[in-house]
């Protein structure tokens, strides 16, 4: 049979392919524990395990938004609204907690909040047919404002018992030593990465990302997935805007303020393409993960604040660097 | 005998483990029109890529008026007079033809800026010699893909290289663009001596215009051969190394049911009061030139475009088509003519691009089942005869007539009534037309009607049990299979029936 000489050459790009499928992940896991071994031999207090705790905790946050971050990126949209997003619904539930709201229904306006704006965003987007980058530039914008404007321009830091001795506010608090936050972080990981390999939803939403009108004449419904990624998105952002709330029992007017590009750097040091179609929920996970151990590292050995996101700007580029020089190495032809 | 000119020694290329070229050689003489010619995959492409300055043999030597020549850079291969005209250029699709064309180039800048009457103005001429209606404004995008491949073989042509290479021309191109395209590269031949290496697996096209022709398979050198000596069939042999038996059976699959009817479809611009029927088992055929309105009605159908005025029935019922999903619903499937932009998704692999359509009937619970999924994936794979090592792989590791099987496939596990093909053998090798030509004879047989668009007259006429000719937008006539014939289609198509 003549299929056997065939077949071979096919076998070679397969290994080759498997290769850069281990690496794609395996690259930034490296970045990772190189940072983390460096850290350990330069601080002595890196390895407490409490400061390690904490550098999960740190992570919490950016993590949770970087998750509806990867959705919306790999649907080959972008989000630069979720900094407002978040400030906004946090400054929404602190005004409704302040007015001794009952905690559970402030929870759920909260998250409809961000679900709200989210559609907003996603509706402006597809049936709009607008760019979401202009999109949620002006939405940025549009609900920094109305962060000011709920709290006529104040920080809001003084709760009712009512509402400090809510389940929400249970947030903030440890199981143990594990902070109830890192927990809830692992759930939603867990859950969207399930979503986004296992599920339809997640099909097309790396369908819809790599190839708009292949996904569309395939029968894939595409803006009503870029819909449900901005929405996802939205959610997510509120609820990291409650776990603030329960941790730092304060929102400041600023709050979330920047915090867009510090998402963004995860989700695309995490492997995906800003052009849609590839990204993962693991990668984001090790992304939010480095961002928050360059941050507690320069901390620990004194690195002056103004030089600080000079670095962290520095680290994005490189690791950027690195990985198209891998997918570059290994791709076909 | 004339000196070489081009010569190949000993090339061989390698990409990772993969051989694409194996100790290949041969040599090309000046201002001959030399083709070549193999199967997808047998390496063509790749050696033009070395011409081109695009990558570097792994062994070997190309030697231009008797001198090594090392083509490093794609600007070395331009210096060395090589023109290369790729199969599927990324071209600037938001820019003018004029733009394109002059892209580049140092000849249209006067001062600091461009010089956009001049380009204009040499673009115009261009346009006129191939003779497209277009003006030079007019935005790449908004142009056919045939349309698209003329201006780029113009902008290869404007620059008059010593060396014109062209890779499957005239994929998407109607005979007469075709017939156009011919005069001028043997005007190219003649009046500047221009040596022209012409690769195409239509073996029609190099009878038509080459002067001798090599064939490639698998990678390796077979023969070069005078194209007066040889004939079609004996190409078709050197290409294949096997015999493949023309299938023009004559089994009646057409059933006295109709299955889709429609009535006055109007897009205007595009096509006027469109009207025909389609039959369980049939396969009907849209012919005509590009820009005649085939692609657009099959769009319109498939809700993709839409539409202005006009019914379709679907086994007598009216149904209402807005967009893909409502023609998904109504049993309509559609292999798309633009099969990289339009139907594969790159970053997925071939059992994701496979089960794109199905996905819904794989779930179980919210989570699709690997199970059931891994079942349907084999069941399709030994069906249609998809050559692949590993599912996981990218779909683009596969050849194009694998992809294109894969399209298929896609589609006819959704189990549709009705199956729209635009072009649905573009750019795929001899060996996989025929076994694309037999699983679409195959399913008809099951009941499901067949919409065929394609530029290939032989295709549409062995193919098809009945043809419908369009000319700018309307039915200009309709041919059975007993009257079928090239002849009859080109003088419907161009409305001198």
């Amino acid at each position: 049979m003549k299929t056997n000489q065939e077949l071979n050459p096919i076998k070679e790009s397969e290994l080759h392919s498997k290769n850069k499928k281990l690496f794609r992940e395996f690259g930034i896991l490296m970045v990772l524990a190189v940072i983390f071994v460096a850290l350990s031999i330069a601080s002595p207090s890196f390895l407490i395990p409490i400061n390690l705790i904490n550098i999960v905790r740190q992570t919490v946050e950016i993590g949770i938004m970087a998750i509806g971050m990867t959705f919306i990126i790999i649907a080959g949209e972008i989000d630069l609204s979720v900094g407002s997003i978040f400030g906004a619904t946090a400054m929404f539930a602190a005004v409704l907690f302040q007015k001794g709201t009952d905690p559970t229904l402030t929870f759920f306006f909260a998250i409809a909040m961000g679900s709200g704006i989210g559609f907003i965003n996603g509706f402006l987007s597809t049936k709009a047919k607008m760019p979401s980058f202009i999109v949620t530039l002006g939405i940025l914008q549009l609900f920094r404002s109305v962060a000011y404007g709920i709290s006529n321009g104040r920080s809001i830091s003084s709760f009712p018992d009512s509402a400090t001795n809510s389940w929400v506010f249970g947030f903030g608090g440890n199981i143990g030593i594990i902070p109830v936050q890192v927990i809830i972080l692992v759930a939603f990981l867990v859950v969207a990465h399930f979503i986004l390999k296992k599920t339809k939803l997640g099909f097309d939403t790396y369908a819809t990302g790599g190839n708009k009108k292949a996904a569309l004449l395939a029968g894939i419904n595409i803006d009503r997935v870029k819909m449900i990624c901005f929405i996802i998105a939205g959610a997510l952002c509120s609820f990291a805007g409650l776990i603030s709330i329960a941790y730092l029992q304060s929102v400041p007017t600023t709050a979330g303020q920047g915090r867009e590009m510090d998402v963004i750097a995860a989700v695309i040091l995490g492997g995906a393409a800003l052009t849609g179609g590839r990204g993962s929920i693991l990668g984001t996970a090790i992304g939010a993960l480095i961002m928050s151990i360059i941050k507690n590292g320069m901390v620990l050995l004194g690195v002056p604040a103004f030089w600080q996101t000079g670095f962290i700007g520095a680290v994005i580029i490189l690791a950027v660097l690195l990985d198209t020089r891998i997918s570059r190495s290994n791709s076909f032809k | 005998m004339a000196e070489a000119y081009i010569e190949f020694k000993n090339i061989t290329k390698r990409f990772g483990g993969t051989t694409a070229l194996t100790d290949v050689s041969f040599e090309i003489q000046e201002g001959e029109i030399h083709c070549i010619c193999g199967e997808n995959g047998s390496g063509k492409s790749t050696l033009m890529n070395l011409c081109g300055g695009i990558i570097l043999p792994s062994s070997g030597e190309i030697w231009l008026n008797g001198k090594p020549e090392h083509i490093t850079t794609v600007a070395k291969s331009e210096h060395l007079g090589f023109a290369v005209v790729h199969q599927e250029v990324p071209r600037c699709q938001n820019m003018s033809i004029a733009h394109n064309i002059f892209l580049g180039s140092s000849e249209s800048i006067r001062g600091l800026f461009l010089n956009e009457k001049y380009m204009a103005a040499k673009t115009q001429e261009l346009l006129d010699t191939f003779q497209l209606k277009l003006s030079p404004e007019q935005i790449v995008e908004t142009l056919s893909i045939a349309e698209q491949s003329m201006v780029q073989i113009a902008k290869a042509i404007y620059f008059k290289p010593k060396i014109l290479i062209l890779d499957e021309p005239t994929a998407s191109m109607t005979n007469n663009q075709r017939d156009i395209m011919f005069k001028i590269i043997k005007e190219l031949q003649h009046e500047y001596g221009t040596t022209i290496i012409y690769i195409s697996h239509r073996l029609e096209e190099i009878k038509e215009i080459g002067d001798r022709v090599t064939i490639l398979r698998d990678g390796q050198y077979i023969a070069t051969k005078k194209v007066v000596d040889v004939n079609i069939d004996q190409l078709v042999n050197l290409m294949v190394g096997r015999n493949i038996e023309h299938c023009k059976e004559d089994q009646k699959s057409v059933r006295n049911e109709v299955l889709l009817k429609v009535e006055n479809l109007t897009h205007t611009g595009k096509f006027n009061n469109i009207s025909f029927e389609l039959n369980k088992g049939e396969i009907l055929g849209l012919g005509g030139f590009v820009g005649a309105g085939r692609t657009e009605v099959l769009m319109s159908l498939f809700g993709d475009m839409k539409l202005d005025e006009g019914k379709i029935f679907v086994e007598h019922k009216e149904v209402k088509i807005k967009s893909p999903r409502d023609a998904i619903k109504h049993g309509i499937g559609l292999i798309p003519e633009n099969r990289r932009d339009h139907s594969l998704i790159a970053e997925m692999s071939i059992q994701q691009n496979a089960q794109m359509v199905i996905l819904k009937k794989l779930i179980k619970r919210l989570f699709i089942n690997k199970k059931k999924a891994d079942k349907n994936i084999d069941e399709m794979i030994h069906k249609y005869g998809i050559k692949v090592n590993n599912l996981s792989n990218s779909i683009m590791s596969l050849s194009g007539g694998n992809q294109q099987k894969v399209v298929i496939a896609r589609w006819i596990s959704n189990q549709p009534k009705i199956l729209l093909c635009d072009e649905p053998t573009r750019g795929i090798d001899v060996g996989a037309k025929e076994e694309v030509y037999s699983i679409l004879r195959n399913i008809v047989r099951e009941g499901i009607g067949i919409i065929v668009v394609s530029s290939e007259l032989p295709e549409l006429i062995n193919l098809c049990d009945r043809i419908i000719v369009m000319h700018e937008g309307k039915i200009t006539g309709e041919l059975n299979r007993e009257e079928a014939c090239e002849e009859a289609v080109i003088r419907f198509a161009s409305a001198i029936g």
